[in-house]
């Protein structure tokens, strides 16, 4: 069968305008974030409802066609790029917030919602949608359920799987499968609702999420900064905060490279000493009070520069640097962005790997971390013009990968395994675990149309 | 031969085992063949194991899953679902001995145990380090942490700090065919692959055997105070617990006892107690100013109509104040001794959206005097799970069947009000028919699909959790 002949029978089945096949507008569906170079895909539906859905489904499984599906494309671990002769499947349009109680502080939410407009639907009523990866104002929640994403917040809110309550979700098939519940808590068989949370579109498709939503803070948030001679000092004011019981609601790290690549761009006024930057944040009702112990905590850890926000405006001015380093990073190179995680206790063990690897592959890594995690972003920079991450790259983020598990830690904190990071998995999963695994995606997707050759090893 | 075929597999049991690893005598038999949930059958186990490793764990699994017996994994049977009850012919895998701690790590704010550890053994361990592990089932006493992560377990304090699903962060689990697998990690966030650890918690024994857990832990709380609060109907207590949460406040403990519990409590003396309410809520505070927070919460009770408010002045009333819910058990006792027969409490566990919580109350009500049945209502208001309790004389056949049936009601109208069949009890024997009411067709598919995978022979717990 020629793909053509193919889209026909699926034209047939979808209301009209849902399927596009010029190439121009595939191509603009086929990538997320990174850099890598997507396969050629036979076209793309832009689902509004889930009958679109289950009708392109049920369509690819007779025609045994691999489907990737995609939210916003803000991906970064290439989970979302287009397979070669599979279709892509846009849940971007289906952008309905069906219900959302105040009372029970739930939200049921179609996948193509925009994660800052469900939160702002929340806060309408006193309320938020916790996570808050640094996508959020184009990020949708489909995705970031697919990644199972993390965010600034998450230190103290916890991440996407702990809002996820239900989902909806189209299997392979074409059937409609509902998980979970509305309840806080249920223990009712397998727990499929964590199963695809975070499982990268390999099992099925989300159609709708019965998320969790948080009482807001009723104040701004208190913000410090601090910056430090030496990135050690940093990790141990990190761990002197956490010990101290301090449970910051925002806890980040930058180091100098990041903070060399904003100030070239946007002149904050870096002093040469400085080696990293910590801002965090409190938002508890005596969230001044909290900010102040941990000014003093960032002192006694040796803090050459400690400024606590007194307004709002300063505040933003503080989390802006934060928000400015990855478009920084952009201006610099393509950049290959990580996101390994280790114990929190690790943390200086693991800058002091990452500093080793640049150093050894003579490669540029500016490094932020959600702290407080212990979940590090070292952003390998590479030259634009090469189509993909030079050798030393890879060599360098092999070593950090490598030294992330030495520590106990994890490939992946947050963004997903995509593309990107098979080729490691196994070394974190180990061989049963990968059977396992395997044996799971044998359940859900038989056939193996979706999303192929991402998230897990084969 | 019956007998040799048996004796097969029992010697080859024995030989990667000690010998006071293997029990056969009546005695340990009957005392393993049952954990305490009502109206659950169970048979008697052929052996009984204790093993102190997990290399003895896998050995027990290739000897069974090599002949094709049952192995039923076991805690401290205090489970209320009979996910631990004995298979005739079976054998029963008792984790007791596996109870060490094996690593207290502060820095990171987390402990790697065996799964045999008490789930008190482990909190009293980690809070002589300053730490604190949330999950406190009722049962915390004796049940193991094996136990509550095979059931996802509650407790009193989830309502702040959620459920064992939201502690466990790795763990390493025995397949059927005896392999070993590792799940997680040992940091608070990762998404490399499947959520595996998601799975095993809350599978009850059915696709593997925990043998160790890392677990994450949080700073100890600091000193709390509690409050009680009386009302005139459930409505209104419902009212009161809708404005604590809508106001933002995370209390450590939100527990509501109906009209009959109320009773059944004040029979028993409690100072502080009325017996004529319709409803008392229990409350209990732990953040930075508790003071503030039980008098806030006071206010907003008195505003739902509350009839008497006591707020502790200090830790010797607030212990006074959570009394009365401690209380809850030997008042059941009470009125369990006051019946002919074999009287005993059956526990009900249903989870309704919060919203729903005093009409589910009420229908609970009615449900006890459709059926003329004794049953007193707890419940974990926050969450919106309830423990509605049958006292009963089971040697009446009338009243047993009564029972069954009320308990059978009490589930259909959670799940009328868009509830869920258990909260944190699991579904063992006892929820098996029940869980194909709560979830789709193409869940039981997925969810018999998952089983088949690691349990392709089915040794593993056997018609437990799905029939």
């Amino acid at each position: 069968m020629t793909p053509a002949t193919s889209l026909d029978s699926l034209l047939r089945v979808l209301p009209e305008g849902r399927v596009v096949t010029d190439p121009d507008v595939t191509d603009s569906y086929a990538r997320d974030r990174t850099f890598l170079t997507p396969g050629r895909a036979l076209g793309v539906v832009l689902a509004r409802t889930r009958d679109d859905v289950v009708a392109t489904m049920r369509w690819a499984t007779e025609h045994r066609v691999p489907v990737v599906p995609r939210g916003a494309g803000t991906g970064l671990a290439g989970g979302a790029t287009a397979v070669e002769g599979g279709l892509l499947l846009s849940l971007a349009r289906m952008t309905d917030i069906r219900e959302l109680s105040p009372a029970d502080e739930i939200a049921v939410v179609e996948p193509g919602v925009i994660n800052a407009d469900l939160d702002r639907a929340a806060r309408a009523h006193g309320l938020m949608y916790a996570p808050d990866p640094s996508s959020y104002e184009i990020s949708t929640i489909g995705g970031n359920l697919a990644t199972n994403a993390g965010g600034l917040r998450c230190v103290k809110y916890g991440v996407t799987r702990d809002s996820t309550l239900g989902l909806e979700v189209v299997l392979p098939d074409g059937r409609v499968l509902n998980t979970g519940r509305r309840t806080v808590k249920g223990v009712t068989g397998y727990d499929l609702t964590g199963l695809f949370v975070g499982s990268e579109g390999t099992l099925g498709v989300i159609t709708a999420a019965t998320v969790r939503l948080q009482r807001a803070p009723a104040a701004p948030p208190a913000t410090v900064a601090a910056e430090f001679p030496t990135l050690r000092q940093a990790a141990e004011a990190v761990a002197a905060v956490i010990a101290a019981g301090c449970r910051p609601s925002l806890l980040e790290l930058l180091d100098r490279a990041t903070l060399k690549a904003i100030d070239d761009w946007r002149n904050i006024g870096l002093d040469p000493d400085t080696a990293a930057m910590l801002i965090a944040q409190s938002d508890t009702p005596d969230g001044q009070a909290v900010a102040e112990r941990m000014a003093a905590l960032f002192d006694e850890c040796g803090a050459s520069f400690v400024a606590a926000s007194s307004t709002p405006q300063e505040a933003d001015e503080l989390i802006g640097v934060r928000r400015m380093a990855y478009e920084a990073k952009e201006r610099l190179g393509a950049c290959l962005v990580e996101d390994v995680c280790v114990p929190r206790s690790r943390l200086p063990e693991m800058i002091s790997a990452i500093e080793a690897a640049a150093v050894r592959h003579d490669v540029l890594i500016c490094t932020v971390a959600h702290a407080g995690d212990g979940n590090l972003h070292p952003v390998f920079v590479f030259d634009h013009g090469l189509p993909e991450p030079p050798p030393q790259v890879w060599a360098a983020a092999d070593e950090v990968f490598r030294a992330a598990l030495d520590l106990g830690g994890t490939l992946t904190g947050e963004h997903g395994v995509g593309l990107l990071k098979r080729r490691w998995l196994d070394l974190e999963t180990g061989p049963v675990g990968r059977e396992v695994q395997l044996g799971i995606k044998q359940v859900f997707d038989p056939l193996g149309i979706m999303n192929p050759g991402k998230a897990i090893q084969n | 031969m019956t007998t040799s075929v048996e004796l097969t597999w029992v010697s080859a049991l024995r030989a990667g085992l000690a010998s006071d690893m293997v029990h056969d005598d009546a005695d340990t038999l009957e005392r393993h063949s049952r954990d305490s949930a009502p109206f659950s059958p169970a048979g008697t186990p052929a052996v009984v194991v204790t093993p102190e490793t997990a290399e003895q764990v896998r050995h027990v699994l290739r000897v069974a899953h090599a002949h094709g017996v049952p192995v039923v994994p076991q805690g401290a049977r205090t489970g209320l679902a009979g996910a631990a009850n004995a298979d005739d012919g079976c054998i029963v895998l008792s984790l007791l001995r596996m109870n060490r701690i094996l690593e207290i790590d502060r820095g990171n704010r987390l402990v790697r145990c065996e799964p045999g550890v008490t789930n008190r053994g482990l909190s009293d361990a980690v809070a002589a380090h300053g730490l604190f592990f949330p999950p406190d089932p009722a049962s915390w006493n004796d049940c193991t942490i094996g136990g509550n992560i095979a059931v996802g377990a509650g407790g009193l304090c989830c309502v702040k700090y959620g459920v064992t699903a939201d502690y466990v962060l790795g763990l390493s689990v025995v397949l059927a065919d005896g392999e070993l697998v590792r799940t997680g990690r040992r940091t608070v966030k990762g998404v490399a692959g499947y959520d595996l650890t998601r799975l095993f918690v809350g599978s009850e024994g059915t696709l593997g055997v925990i043998v160790e857990a890392t677990l994450s832990l949080r700073p100890a709380p600091g000193p709390s105070l509690a409050m009680l609060a009386q009302f005139p109907s459930a409505t209104a207590a419902g009212e009161a617990v809708a404005a604590i949460i809508g106001r933002g406040h995370v209390p450590s403990a939100l527990e509501l006892m109906d009209q009959v519990t109320t009773r059944a409590v004040a029979d028993v003396g409690h100072p502080m107690l009325s017996g004529d309410a319709a409803a008392t809520l229990i409350v209990e505070c732990d953040d930075r100013d508790p003071a503030a927070e039980v008098a806030a919460i006071a206010e907003l009770c008195r505003t739902a109509g509350a009839v008497a408010v006591t707020v502790a002045a200090d830790q010797e009333e607030s212990k006074r104040v959570l009394d009365a819910r401690r209380l809850v058990l030997p008042a059941l006792q009470r009125q369990a001794a006051s019946l002919p027969g074999r009287p005993t409490a059956f526990i009900e566990d249903v989870a309704v959206p919060r919203t729903r919580l005093a009409e589910f109350i009420d229908r609970i009500a009615l449900i006890a005097a459709e059926h003329d049945l004794y049953i007193s209502t707890v419940g974990h208001a926050g969450d919106g799970n309830l423990h509605p309790t049958v006292v009963f004389d089971q040697a009446d056949p009338s009243a047993f069947a009564r029972a069954e049936r009320a308990y059978d009601a009490i589930m259909e109208a959670g799940l009328a009000l868009g509830g869920t069949i258990t909260g944190e009890h699991g579904v063992g024997i006892l929820k098996r028919e029940w869980l194909r009411r709560e979830l789709d067709p193409g869940a039981l598919r997925i969810q018999q699909g998952i089983k088949n995978l690691l349990d392709p022979e089915g040794v593993l717990n056997p018609g437990k959790v799905l029939a």
